[in-house]
């Protein structure tokens, strides 16, 4: 099974430093198995950006590299620990099992 | 992925987007893996890129635009009409048409064929017959949704489509005509009551509903988009 949220990956993918769309398809294959497509991973960062949660660098040829910013930060971390209460909750409840 | 094959992906989107991030989303394409699977997956996110635009991105100052803004009453009000008109002149010119050719000596082209020609031919004509309200109330929402046009006009256009559509009825009979060449007319009438609700007001009811599916997705994934 393959976990798919492609804004809340491509927001961990980019917790750990700037990425173009090349690297983050790649980095987020070896995070959680899933392989994003480029129409999924290019809307996800457009709701991103418009959201003001990654912003663009200067390009680098002509890839344009993003990086969270400090809003990004806080909503990945919500995210996060939400997902974290959820896992723990459900793994609990698999022990009565 | 070839070069070629994804400058004709990028063109899929609409132009403020590509030319946001045309440059960079073609340079990524260059470097996919997996063809098919990855064409298919921007086929499919243009597609939802052309029917809901992202908000924010700066939306092209086309003639159409600038109609729904001048003239909303026109866009939505008139012209739905006057598509709706030369849909159902075409549907009842195949359903004469089909009269005369397959059902000669017939007092009324609403009678059951037995040939598969006579089949699909009406069945064209009946399915533009009723397809028609639905498919332009899409166009009228749609339209809406992508010119982020104000409520009443839009509303005024798909109450009309449905309240013509539900209440629309097709005769035919070849006996008014002297000359036997056959007669069809429409009258719009609210005929039979189902437990006291006019059986036209049902059918203009589900026409209303159908066509407000677009409006629904959009506003769902509006949902969705913020709540992410």
């Amino acid at each position: 099974m393959q976990y798919s949220d492609p804004p809340l990956l491509v927001l961990a993918s980019l917790a750990n430093g700037p990425k173009h769309g090349h690297a983050m398809i790649e980095d987020i294959v070896r995070l959680c198995g899933t392989r994003l497509g480029p129409g999924t991973l290019y809307g996800a960062i457009v709701r991103l950006e418009q959201q003001g949660w990654i912003e663009p660098l200067p390009p680098d040829e002509r890839r344009r590299p993003y990086r969270i910013t400090a809003e990004g930060v806080r909503i990945l971390r919500a995210k996060l620990a939400t997902l974290r209460q959820f896992t723990k909750a459900g793994l609990e409840r698999l022990k009565a099992l | 992925m070839n070069p070629r094959l994804a400058h004709l992906l990028l063109l899929l989107y609409p132009r403020p987007w590509r030319e946001r991030y045309g440059v960079e989303f073609e340079a990524l394409l260059q470097t996919s893996h997996g063809d098919l699977r990855a064409s298919a997956n921007v086929v499919w996110s243009a597609l939802c890129e052309r029917v809901f635009p992202t908000p924010g991105l700066k939306i092209e100052q086309r003639r159409f635009q600038s109609w729904c803004v001048r003239a909303p009453w026109a866009m939505f009000g008139i012209a739905p009409l006057v598509l709706l008109a030369g849909a159902w002149f075409v549907a009842l010119l195949i359903l004469w048409s089909g009269w005369k050719i397959f059902l000669p000596g017939a007092d009324t082209p609403f009678v059951p064929t037995d040939g598969m020609r006579e089949f699909f031919y009406f069945n064209i004509g009946r399915s533009l017959y009723f397809g028609a309200p639905i498919l332009i109330g899409w166009g009228i929402g749609l339209a809406a949704i992508r010119q982020r046009s104000k409520a009443f006009w839009p509303t005024v256009g798909l109450v009309a489509i449905a309240l013509i559509g539900g209440t629309a009825q097709v005769h035919a009979s070849r006996t008014v005509v002297p000359v036997g060449l056959g007669h069809i007319r429409m009258d719009f009438i609210l005929p039979h009551s189902v437990q006291g609700v006019p059986d036209g007001l049902l059918h203009a009811l589900l026409i209303l509903s159908l066509t407000l599916l677009p409006w629904v997705i959009w506003r769902l994934q509006k949902a969705l988009y913020l709540s992410t």
